[in-house]
């Protein structure tokens, strides 16, 4: 049996088993462990992935092969993310966001060429770092929103929203450094 | 003939490359250059010009030269960061249809799209040139984290190149690629993809010709570029205090600091002191005025540290979501211009207890990727491709690689090379909205890609025959908190009491890591496809 047809059936006999465990899905043992999944799932894409496909099966089946591959890639991950965790930076966050900079965020900002309410204040080139040093905050990376502010503040030194954040920023840091 | 493309689509530059036999061949500019600058300008003499040509217009006409346009590309118009892009440009950007950035240069509106496809029509010509065949398909790298609008808007620009985009790689996976391709590694590394806009870090596990990617994270607004405009304003507070007037509300005066800025960068990657002056600025009182500078590596260093800090944490987070420890890594690939750096290499090797490796170039690494990738897909691919890869450090002259292969002695048949199985993973958590304004997770960040995933879900009130399913990414419980991506509405159920009518929600990302969401109804076997608007992105006539 040629190659082509073996992984058609493959496709077939994946699709058809939607809804199944895992281990089903990848055709190994139940109590199996990710790196049973992952030794599986690499011999099963050395025949099976799309790419390998795409210039010999017709539409119709390199979609039945791309499904098939797909909902093996969803079992896969079921075990992979077993073993991984999906870490996220906490933002340290919404209140955190320097005063008069409030109302931008993406669904919120004003319309281009109009400054931040607070923010009209400064110079364009201060509002460059301000807005970086704000996006920084969001991701809760303090060190860069320091520096950021610092750099707004060489570029407006007049701007008292920019010193008052600055303060903000430092006293966050000396609490947790 | 035909050939297949593979390009690297750079913020400052970008990189051409093809698989021949006996290795990757790159295409060269005009000059005989292989890097070409991501630089399009609308000079007022007419035309429109492309590469390294387009950018000497930076000085006299900086408003109709158009840089950097990979910031915008697919982004919604209103967000932050591109608020903040904005400033940074000394070109128009106004608001488009369905929230797109617009350039508007010389009368003219012109998307991103059409922008980048100027670039990439640029190499299209160039190659078709050099090679003397027809180029029609194309591999495109993207960065790791870029969006579904992002990656939409930049399959757009290849196909308004006329170019048919094969496949959206990612940067890191494409360097990967290039480094193991036919080397049978069994081993993890790390690739750190630090270019001139975006950042990029992903960890992949190779198995001989498999390459997975087991986590990837970044910043898709973090690059050189920053790094420049930080330097710049060192060098504009001292032409205040030298020249005794502000040089900011100048343009060209602040083009030509960024410009010095980046040369002084550069020159500091290998010299502890940067001097020099920085002549032609024009006074405002007329005249000209020279600037004469002295920055030391030492105050460079402590001017980027925040942002070099900001890429060793995602690093540092990228191998604890992978799940390993940074001494499970056996090599660290430093790729694009900023990993020249000696600050980032240093700080690189405190995290992973080891030198990075150094041995690839950085600007084309990428490409090569792209390369191979573009001769797999079209199933022109000899196994001499890989030979020499990564020999070609910093060399010049495209044959170098034919040579070093043919000086092997090799000579391998076309089609004899195992093709390489790249498995990638999707950027974000893709979720949907579910009662009480929480998430419903369906995709999880990093998963392999192609992928599909289906839940099923009830509805929450009695005679319900129409659902609403807003749709998000990110990693937040509260759906408010997470950025919409859209809505997809199924209509016309049948009434039934709460709970019992079921809904079969699909989310399938593709190999180009673009994301298509179905739902249907599983008893009367009714299903609505739709691909879903995202903000920012081309729309549907436009394409």
């Amino acid at each position: 049996m040629s190659v082509r047809s073996d992984v058609l059936l493959w496709a077939q006999r994946i699709v058809g088993k939607k809804d199944a465990p895992p281990h089903t899905v990848l055709e190994i043992p139940q109590g199996s462990t990710m790196e049973d999944a992952q030794a599986a799932f690499h011999k099963l894409a050395r025949i099976a992935h799309p790419d390998l496909h795409r210039t010999t099966l017709d539409e119709a089946e390199l979609e039945l092969v791309t499904l098939a591959y797909s909902r093996a890639a969803a079992a896969y991950q079921d075990f992979r993310s077993q073993r991984m965790q999906t870490t996220r930076i906490r933002p340290i966050g919404k209140d955190m966001i320097i005063p008069g900079a409030r109302n931008m965020t993406a669904d919120d900002a004003p319309p281009p060429g109009q400054a931040a309410p607070g923010a009209s204040s400064m110079s364009s080139k201060a509002l460059i770092h301000y807005r970086k040093a704000e996006l920084s905050l969001r991701r809760g990376d303090l060190r860069a929103a320091l520096l950021s502010l610092k750099m707004a503040i060489a570029a407006d030194p007049q701007s008292a929203v920019l010193r008052s954040a600055l303060a903000e920023v430092e006293g966050e840091l000396a609490k947790n450094p | 003939m035909s050939v297949a493309l593979g390009i690297d689509l750079g913020t400052t530059n970008s990189v051409a490359a093809i698989a021949t036999p006996t290795g990757v061949e790159f295409i060269l500019g005009p000059r005989g250059d292989r890097v070409h600058p991501s630089v399009v300008a609308f000079p007022t003499s007419g035309g429109v010009v492309v590469g390294q040509d387009a950018k000497r217009y930076r000085l006299t006409e900086p408003a109709n030269v158009i840089h950097s346009a990979k910031r915008f590309i697919g982004q919604n118009i209103r967000a932050p960061l591109v608020q903040l892009a904005m400033t940074g440009v000394r070109y128009k950007v106004v608001e488009g249809p369905n929230q797109q950035p617009i350039i508007e240069v010389r009368d003219r509106k012109i998307t991103m799209p059409e922008i980048s496809s100027h670039v990439l029509l640029h190499l299209k010509r160039c190659a078709e040139r050099q090679l003397g065949a027809h180029v029609k398909e194309a591999v495109i790298t993207v960065p790791a984290n870029f969006t579904d609008g992002q990656r939409q808007a930049t399959k757009e620009a290849g196909r308004l190149a006329g170019l048919d985009v094969m496949r959206l790689i990612n940067e890191p996976t494409a360097a990967a690629l290039a480094y193991g391709f036919g080397k049978e590694h069994k081993q993890l590394i790390a690739v750190f993809d630090f270019g001139g806009g975006t950042f990029d870090v992903s960890i992949l596990r190779l198995n001989g010709d498999v390459f997975e990617v087991l986590a990837s994270d970044g910043d898709f607004f973090l690059g050189g570029d920053d790094l420049d405009r930080a330097l710049a304003e060192v060098l504009a507070a001292e032409c205040h205090r030298m020249l005794h007037f502000d040089p900011r509300p100048h343009a060209s005066i602040m083009t030509k600091l960024s410009m010095g800025a980046e040369a002084i960068k550069c020159h500091l990657s290998d010299n502890d002191i940067a001097e020099g002056d920085i002549d032609g600025i024009d006074m405002p009182g007329g005249g000209l005025g020279k600037l004469s500078f002295q920055i030391q590596r030492k105050h460079f260093e402590e001017l980027i540290n925040g942002y070099i800090q900001r890429t060793i944490d995602v690093t540092r987070g990228v191998i604890v979501s992978a799940g390993f420890d940074p001494a499970d890594i056996s090599d660290v690939l430093c790729v694009g211009g900023s990993t020249r750096i000696p600050l980032v290499r240093q700080r690189l090797a405190e995290v992973f207890g080891k030198e990075p490796n150094t041995s690839i170039n950085p600007d084309e690494v990428v490409s090569q990727g792209a390369a191979i990738q573009a001769g797999s897909l079209s199933a022109n691919l000899s196994s001499g491709t890989g030979m020499g890869a990564r020999d070609a450090v910093a060399t010049a002259g495209h044959s170098t690689l034919a040579a070093a292969a043919g000086r092997s002695g090799k000579t391998l048949p076309m089609g004899a090379a195992k093709r390489p199985i790249l498995m990638d993973v999707n950027p974000a958590t893709l979720a949907i909205q579910t009662v009480g304004g929480f998430t419903d997770r369906l995709l999880d960040k990093n998963s392999p890609i192609p992928i599909e995933k289906t839940r099923v879900f009830t509805t929450a009130r009695d005679n319900q025959t129409k659902v609403e399913i807003d749709c998000c990414r990110g990693e937040e419980r509260k759906y408010s908190d997470n950025e919409p991506l859209g809505t997809l509405i199924l209509d016309g159920l049948q009434p039934k009491p709460r709970g019992d009518l079921k809904v079969e929600v699909s989310f399938r990302v593709d190999a180009d890591g673009i994301l298509h969401v179905s739902a249907s109804d599983p008893e009367s076997g009714m299903r609505q496809e739709a691909h879903l608007q995202v903000l920012g992105a081309p729309t549907a006539e436009e394409a």
